[in-house]
């Protein structure tokens, strides 16, 4: 049949899984480790030339406490479910994290019953610990945080949501699970037998179950198995990021009360673990799925809000501005206020599970979902742990923040780790290299940054990316080939003197 | 055709015009004699030195930087750099070695600028 | 000199951050002052700094009466300190740096600490970026700010696109337009947000004018795009206030973007030694012997102020390096000696040194003035006085070039430093 016969021209046969992802955001790569504990041949299909490329590495990077979701929705219960699992997991996984707590503020008595309103909300959900205080207690908590009430949320935390992504991958990985890069699924063949054949540029490959999780593409993908119900719309948020000495000015999120509309957030202030404070999102509907672009009325809006909030952020340069895109299910013009998130096994299409419209608080839900499609899974077949499961990973050592003696030994033990790549980050030589052999084979300079914050300093790659040039060499990317994040995002043309 | 340039020589930096006369110049604005020569010889016949880097034998990522010894008539920056792009100088190089000796028949030689060991 | 020799030994009397045309001298002006063991921590594989991806001429016509590529500045400097009995230490970066002059060190050879009798602060300055400036638009491959492909082009023979446009006619980004020209790579424009070049005039003829290179004065970058990789940017005109004036924007196709937009001093261990900055130099405050706030620790060239000509970076390097000599020898003029405070008035963006002992006389002042102007007097006058103490009159004056005179009389209260027509 046509099976055989492309087997027939391509001289191997498809390889065969049980289960696979399509889409190395942060709920692929949950679901692929969730997966890894049972005795499941597991594969991971990822379009990018890294994981986290999409919405994952677009976003504020906050573990959400399931106040601002409505009650009663998928939203909610994964939110709140994702809240018992994540830090455990991220623990586990030596992912950095911290639990902050968050802080919503209102000025006036309109936005207070907003925050009463959000309090009852969360206290249905079951958020634990939440109160309302009033200006004296958010002073006494950050004293440079505006308002004359709060929420506060303790239990809200911040982590990397990319170096969870990788984290999970990785621990996948070394439990056996399979990821492949640069493997935009482009076709889809439903099979007799009931499984699906997977056509990428990197070969076929046939599954028994495929888990949609391609984000803003999942509609795309949907559609490449028959299932056209879906349509997904994509929502920019952008952010500037503050240089770290603004870390002295915030440790705690803080928020504003969020719109009427539930749409979105409003305009978040949100330190990050190195220090880098980061204000955004915003949120707009733009009609290209891959126009990450900041611009120029959002930046100023972002500015003018969040000094509203904490008008000490005032004092510090700002050195990086991103946009993330929202896979939403809202369209521009209609569709449902607010949308839940879809986790269904496709009613069309047995054992192709659509994960798709996972916005905020897809970073916390992430773990939970993941168990929700093991569930599903495990309803109509039997899962055998494996007894070799290890759910850990260790923590990747960063050089800048060990201590002396620590640097020491590292430092006499091997020259890399005493070259200096990054001056910003104080990135080593070593870590650049066990980046680059990463066991996925990303090496783009994103994903070098991604792994181990080269060229997210004050200078923007200035530094490094001299440096970067001839060590990609030794690794075998020559100078022509060097992307900023793979595709057509070369740096190069090659020698100026061959 | 007026051209409008600072004189260099000295730190008064007289805002020079010059405008072509036939084979000749007309300078106005110099407080000196020295400021016409100047305008002259830049308007006229102007003289460049030039400096680029070329790989060693063997490599496309190691380079030696090199210059001309002196400055050269402006129009023949490109045709030297053609020159100098072929060169694949071998270390050991010192600093002040002559590459090309009187490149194209300007009188400049090509030196390496630095030394490679 | 070669990274893998051993650790020197643990206490110097002085030691030099950053190998350039500054610490060169500084640590040359140490030994000739008498300092037995002078140290240079340089981070890079050899010394030199910046000048060893400065491949043209113009450098050392004061300091070796002649001129020279940056390179061979950079190996005459090294040879000239080498003589004189310094110490290198390369690929060596100083990650810390406190009060009492300890010093952490991560290099090839180990991770230590080391002692300083006396601290100079020599680490150069890094380029302003296209996020500092929040120029809106996509992030993709091709944007560059002028010093790091000076890097790429120059030391490590790389072709970074095929058409750019500069952003800033400062000198890095004229220097780079001639380069880029020379390689093959079409420079569409500069363009640059002043009514006035930034430049040397020298350079915005032999980088711009030779080529035919169009220099767009009071125009800025608005916008990049291009998804993967830069495919053009979009400038505008922009007004007195800089900004950018509705309907004059055009699109500018090009696969490179690079940033001429300014140096900032690299100060970021000089803040984890508590040492106080200026916010008008981005640099240390200092006095007349070029010692910061924190006893025992000099700064001098680009680290305190932004220069324009190499060997003045070294002329102040010798001079702090003379300083911190004899601060380590316990020789140093009292620390609890009054101060009198200069500070910059009309068209003087900033003065250097902001402090001046009481009674010194014959100190070197530096400074820049914020607009160019002709036919000026520089006037260093008394503030409770009103009293003018010094003038001196100037044919010519922008801010591109930084001007250094010798103040005679002795300084006697604070004093503002103020250029009139």
């Amino acid at each position: 049949m046509d099976i055989d016969r492309k087997n027939a021209r391509s001289g191997r046969a498809d390889e065969l899984y049980d289960v696979a992802v399509i889409g190395g955001g942060v709920v692929g790569c949950a679901v692929l480790r969730e997966l890894s504990r049972y005795g499941l041949r597991l594969l991971l299909l990822e379009r990018e030339s890294d994981l986290a490329e999409g919405a994952t590495k677009g976003n504020s990077g906050v573990i959400h406490a399931g106040f601002n979701v409505p009650p009663g929705t998928l939203k909610a219960r994964a939110n709140i479910a994702g809240l018992d699992l994540v830090y455990p997991l991220a623990h586990d996984l030596g992912v950095p994290h911290r639990k902050t707590g968050k802080l919503v503020v209102a000025f006036d008595d309109g936005e207070r019953r907003r925050l009463e309103e959000l309090m009852a909300q969360g206290v249905r959900n079951g958020t634990p610990d939440l109160a309302i205080i009033d200006e004296a207690e958010i002073r006494r908590l950050e004293p440079e945080a505006r308002g004359r009430w709060a929420l506060y949320s303790p239990h809200s935390g911040i982590i990397s949501p990319y170096e969870l992504t990788i984290a999970l991958a990785e621990c996948a990985h070394q439990n056996g699970a399979r990821v492949v890069l640069e493997a935009g699924v482009t076709a889809v063949d439903v099979l007799p037998s009931g499984g699906f054949r997977l056509l990428t540029p990197r070969g076929a490959f046939l599954s028994r179950w495929v888990i949609n999780s391609a984000g803003l593409f999942s509609d795309e993908v949907a559609s490449l198995a028959g299932i056209d119900s879906y349509r997904v719309h994509p929502w920019r948020g952008e952010y500037l990021v503050t240089d770290k000495e603004a870390a002295s000015a915030l440790r705690t999120p803080v928020y504003p009360v969020p719109p009427r509309d539930d749409s979105f957030l409003g305009v978040h202030i949100t330190p990050t673990l190195e220090g880098n404070i980061l204000l955004g999102p915003s949120s707009e509907y733009v009609p290209d799925k891959r126009d990450a672009a900041s611009t120029r009325p959002v930046m100023d809006r972002l500015k003018t809000e969040a000094f509203g909030l904490v008008p000490a952020l005032r004092r510090f340069p700002f050195i990086h501005a991103y946009s993330g895109l929202r896979p939403k299910l809202t369209g521009p013009n209609g569709g449902p206020k607010l949308a839940d998130f879809v986790i269904e096994e496709s009613p069309l299409r047995p054992r192709w599970i659509s994960l798709l419209g996972i916005e905020s608080p897809g970073l916390t839900a992430a773990p939970a979902i993941a168990r929700m499609v093991a569930d599903m899974i495990g309803a109509k077949e039997d899962l055998i742990a494996r007894p070799d499961f290890n759910p850990e990973r260790p923590p990747v050592p960063h050089f800048a923040h060990l201590a002396d003696a620590e640097r020491a030994r590292l430092a006499a033990s091997d020259p890399h780790w005493g070259e200096m790549i990054c001056r910003c980050e104080h990135v080593t030589r070593a870590e650049v290299l066990a980046a680059l052999r990463n066991p996925f084979g990303a090496r783009s300079l994103d994903a070098i940054k991604r792994r181990t914050r080269c060229g997210m300093g004050r200078c923007q790659g200035g530094f490094c990316t001299p440096r970067l040039v001839d060590l990609l060499e030794d690794e075998g990317v020559p100078v022509d080939r060097i992307t900023k994040r793979g595709g057509a995002s070369v740096l190069f043309q090659g020698r100026i003197k061959p | 055709m007026t051209d409008r340039l600072t004189c260099i020589l000295c730190p008064v930096g007289c805002e020079l015009e010059a405008e072509r006369t036939g084979d000749g110049l007309e300078v106005r604005g110099n407080q000196c004699e020295k400021g016409i020569g100047f305008a002259e010889e830049e308007i006229l016949h102007p003289m460049r030195n030039l400096a680029t880097s070329v790989p060693l034998r063997g490599t496309a990522s190691q380079m030696v930087s090199v210059r001309l010894s002196g400055p050269v008539p402006r129009d023949m920056i490109f045709p030297i750099l053609a020159e100098i792009a072929g060169l694949r100088p071998e270390p050991p190089i010192r600093r002040g070695r002559v590459l090309i000796p009187n490149v194209l028949g300007t009188g400049a030689d090509v030196i390496a600028t630095h030394t490679v060991i | 000199m070669s990274a893998r020799r051993p650790l020197p030994p643990e206490r110097h009397d002085v030691v030099v951050i950053g190998g350039g045309p500054a610490g060169l001298a500084a640590a040359i002006g140490a030994r000739r002052a008498g300092a037995s063991r002078v140290l240079v921590l340089e981070r890079d594989r050899r010394p030199g700094g910046i000048l060893n991806q400065c491949v043209h001429d113009g450098f050392g016509l004061f300091l070796y009466r002649e001129t020279i590529s940056g390179p061979e500045y950079a190996e005459r400097l090294t040879e000239d300190a080498d003589r004189a009995g310094v110490r290198f230490q390369t690929g060596a970066m100083v990650l810390d740096l406190a009060a009492d002059r300890t010093l952490c060190v991560n290099s090839r050879s180990g991770y230590s600490l080391l002692r300083a009798d006396a601290v100079i602060l020599a680490m150069g300055c890094r380029e302003r970026t296209r996020e500092m400036i929040g120029i809106p638009g996509t992030r993709p491959a091709g944007v560059f700010t002028a010093g790091s492909a000076q890097n790429l082009v120059n030391l490590q023979n790389i072709r970074i696109g095929a058409s750019a446009v500069i952003l800033g006619s400062g000198d890095i980004g004229l220097i780079m337009a001639r380069r880029l020209t020379f390689e093959g790579t079409r420079v569409r424009g500069v363009f640059e947000v002043l009514p006035w070049p930034s430049g040397l005039e020298r350079n915005v003829r032999q980088c711009l004018l030779d080529f035919g290179i169009p220099l767009e004065l009071s125009s800025t970058v608005i916008e990049v795009r291009g998804r993967d990789r830069v495919s053009s940017v979009v400038v505008a005109k922009v007004d007195a206030s800089l900004h950018p004036i509705p309907g004059t924007e055009h699109e500018v196709p090009c696969d490179a973007l690079l940033l001429s937009v300014g140096l900032i001093p690299e100060n970021e261990l000089s803040k984890r030694a508590g040492i106080e900055l200026s916010p008008l130099t981005g640099g240390a405050l200092v006095d007349e012997t070029l010692m910061t706030s924190v006893p025992g620790i000099f700064s001098c060239g680009n680290v305190l102020h932004i220069h324009d000509v190499a060997d003045w970076a070294s002329f102040e390097g010798l001079a702090a390096g003379k300083a911190a000599a004899e601060f380590a020898a316990g020789r140093a003029p009292s620390t609890s000696g009054e101060k009198v405070r200069l500070t910059p008035g009309s068209n003087v963006h900033y003065c250097l040194p902001q402090a001046v002992r009481l009674g010194t006389s014959g100190f070197e002042l530096s400074f820049r003035v914020t607009a160019p102007v002709r036919d000026a007097w520089v006037e260093v006058r008394g503030c409770a006085s009103g009293k003018p103490h010094f003038r001196k009159k100037f044919p010519r004056l922008v801010p591109s070039e930084l001007q250094k005179i010798t103040v005679d009389p002795p300084a006697a209260e604070d004093m503002e430093v103020s250029c009139h027509d």
